[in-house]
């Protein structure tokens, strides 16, 4: 759960539209905001200015009628049963009588606070009088009242009684919370509509990102014909799919015209040089010379080592190319080793060397004969040209702690520095910088090849120590066959 | 033997031809696949020798053709294209042999030799005899001259592969297919170690020497 909520948010267009959907609902709080403060906030002080008039004309009517015409101006006033009514009280009852205990905490309001605008709660109001005379008190609903305070003054410029003006602001209260309920909401909708949709949003792109990414794993994997889907949509990851497909065309058509061009030179070049040896054999069979005879053979050698070496170039091509992948089959090495070392016994025996094979039983691999051989006969080959004589070479088919099959050449020869081990995999290099020693370079890297196609790693490591170094040890580690058959399925599934 | 070269390039076909003729064959040549269908169809051959890529009619279509007919000519494909799936392709179409461009000239009278001899049909041949040298192909024995001779399994399969072709030349390459299998070349004289082990049982304690090396070319094992 928490990964999948980290991976998530290492989603690129997850995070981005994440972070829209709350510039979205800010924004909409804004707006919202504005248009209570606008309506709302305006609308009470229109309330608060009309109070003012009211208390001043109030205070008019005081100076130009006294007390009693106010008195009963107030008491109309009280009795209007609308809904915006003033409320006027005093403290010493001199003004109004009818004082029920709201209007009493008020008063003590007043006198604590003197505070000019307050608002207040009417939560019961008395509706008659039962028959014993007693006052029916109901619950009403809670009126909310905006209301002011002051003093009634007389000719003498002393306050006489304490004096409220309010007014019925309920239903502008009203709007005013359904505006803020609106307003929150509203929010909560949008925050969560935008998250869903940043989650559907992601999860779609991410699918079709996905989608590419199998697609250039594909490709690496030398499976040239994958395409990217499209849906036609045109949309900008439409475009990029086909754009995508565009160049892997492209590159489809390079790689074809480059293994065209490699089988035209191949064909081209060889054909030639066939014409040249062909000439310099028939002519060591014409001349008598015994001296010229000897160096057209040596002639038509060069030739052919020259073919040999354009040979492999192009067959490791081929192999990197991955063409012979489906060539591979289930099988032991043990009888491809047992014959290479039969046939390289001899070699080694002649070469003052000592040979020694150890294979075990039960390791099937992956693997294509002709090519497992063609490796092993460069590695041991190899051994045999690089230890002096009187070393040991030895072949060994064994499961390593990883339990992955090994095919392993070691010696107990000079060994290749660790800083080179990697370089001398690459073509045409060679440590012996003088390049006097028979060879053309390409040995380790035609290795390098079939290892690769045939998924396994290609390791050099120390091999015997003796007197002569520390020895090499080549080992082709093949990959466990699990992982071998996964391969295959996992294209058919998608 | 009768021989026709199925081969575009008129330079290489030539070299061909001379060789052949002075190797004592008779050489027809047809410089491209309809042609060579037409000639290969009109007379009797020993041995075809055809080219993979050729103008009108593709190499291996114009064997398909001959196969067919129900022509069993023997026929050596050649071709610039060297792997092993294009060899396995060739043989399968019906080729006796598969030999890539660039050969050795030898290299290729070897291999028509060889498979021209391969057209006599006999019955199954369970003895083989070079001169004072038997083989048995059935009890796996050796004599020379009467003595029994002990052969390690893949020696015995080398003899037999001289004896088959014995008076003619047998290349490097040509061992290395059919006695081991194995379709590379060995950087090192790994066949010249084998095959002096092989003399050293089959001539060493007798007079004349039967296995004889042939410069430039392979082993020969004659009387």
């Amino acid at each position: 759960m928490l990964n999948a909520l980290s991976k998530l948010f290492r989603n690129t267009l997850f995070r981005l539209s994440l972070l829209g959907t709350l510039l979205f609902t800010v924004s909409v709080l804004i707006s919202l905001a504005y248009v209570y403060f606008a309506t709302i906030s305006s609308e009470l002080r229109r309330v608060d200015q009309e109070l003012i008039v009211e208390m001043d004309q109030l205070q008019e009517v005081y100076d130009t009628y006294g007390p009693g015409t106010l008195r009963q101006l107030v008491l109309t006033r009280i009795g209007a049963k609308t809904g915006a009514y003033e409320l006027v009280v005093s403290a010493d009852e001199m003004i109004s009588n009818i004082i029920t205990e709201n209007e009493q905490r008020i008063i003590e309001m007043l006198k604590e606070t003197e505070s000019l605008i307050f608002e207040y709660n009417q939560i019961q109001a008395v509706t008659g009088l039962d028959e014993n005379g007693r006052e029916i008190i109901e619950e009403t609903e809670s009126r909310r009242y905006r209301a002011r305070s002051g003093y009634l003054f007389n000719a003498l410029g002393q306050p006489v009684a304490s004096l409220v003006v309010g007014k019925d602001v309920e239903s502008l209260r009203r709007t005013a919370d359904r505006v803020r309920n609106a307003m929150i909401t509203s929010s909560l909708i949008a925050l969560v509509l935008g998250l869903l949709s940043s989650l559907f949003v992601s999860r779609r792109f991410t699918r079709r990102v996905e989608a590419f990414n199998r697609l250039a794993t594909d490709v690496r994997a030398g499976q040239l014909d994958r395409r990217a889907p499209r849906d036609y949509s045109e949309d900008e990851l439409d475009l990029l799919a086909e754009h995508l497909n565009a160049m892997l065309d492209h590159i489809d058509r390079l790689m074809k015209a480059m293994r065209y061009a490699g089988d035209s030179i191949a064909h081209d070049l060889r054909s030639p040089l066939t014409r040249l040896r062909t000439r310099l054999e028939s002519s060591a069979s014409e001349v008598k010379d015994p001296k010229a005879i000897d160096s057209l053979y040596a002639a038509a050698e060069d030739a052919d080592e020259l073919l040999a070496t354009f040979d492999k170039v192009l067959r490791i091509a081929r192999l990197e190319a991955g063409e012979q992948r489906e060539m591979l089959k289930e099988m032991d090495p043990k009888t491809v080793l047992t014959d290479m070392a039969e046939f390289y016994e001899p070699a080694c025996e002649d070469a003052n060397l000592s040979f020694e094979l150890d294979a075990k039983d039960n390791n099937f691999i992956l693997a294509d004969r002709g090519l497992l051989s063609q490796a092993v006969s460069n590695l041991v080959e190899n051994a045999i040209k690089y230890t002096p004589e009187g070393g040991k070479v030895r072949l060994e088919l064994y499961r390593n702690k990883a339990n992955r099959v090994v095919v392993a050449v070691t010696d107990n020869g000079p060994g290749i520095p660790a800083t080179e081990r990697e370089r001398v995999k690459e073509r045409f290099v060679r440590l012996d910088k003088s390049r006097t020693a028979p060879g053309s370079g390409l040995g380790l890297a035609m290795v390098d090849a079939i290892a690769t196609l045939h998924k396994a790693e290609f390791a050099l490591e120390d091999g015997m120590e003796s007197e002569f170094g520390p020895g090499l040890s080549v080992q082709i580690i093949f990959p466990r066959r699990r992982q071998l058959r996964q391969a295959p399925a996992e294209k058919d599934s998608e | 033997m009768r021989i026709l070269v199925v081969e575009d390039d008129a330079v290489a076909a030539e070299y061909v031809r001379k060789g052949l003729m002075e190797a004592g064959h008779v050489v027809d040549l047809a410089p491209d696949g309809d042609l060579g269908l037409e000639m290969a169809r009109a007379a009797e051959y020993d041995a075809l020798i055809l080219d993979r890529m050729l103008p009108k009619l593709d190499g291996l279509e114009l064997l398909e053709s001959l196969r067919e007919d129900g022509d069993s000519t023997p026929v050596l494909i050649l071709s610039a294209l060297g792997e092993v799936d294009q060899k396995v392709e060739g043989l399968r179409a019906g080729g006796d042999d598969y030999l890539a461009k660039p050969y050795a000239f030898t290299e290729l009278l070897a291999r028509v030799e060889a498979i021209g001899r391969r057209s006599d049909p006999t019955a199954a041949v369970t003895k083989l005899k070079v001169g004072e040298l038997e083989m048995d192909l059935l009890a796996r024995t050796v004599k020379r001259d009467g003595q029994n001779i002990l052969l390690q399994p893949r020696e015995f399969r080398l003899l037999e592969c001289l004896m088959r072709n014995a008076g003619q030349v047998v290349t490097r390459t040509m061992l290395l297919e059919k006695v081991w299998d194995y379709h590379f070349d060995p950087q090192t004289n790994v066949i010249d170690v084998h095959i002096s082990r092989l003399r050293g049982k089959i001539d060493k304690e007798f007079e004349s020497p039967m296995l004889h090396t042939v410069r430039g070319a392979g082993y020969r094992l004659q009387v």
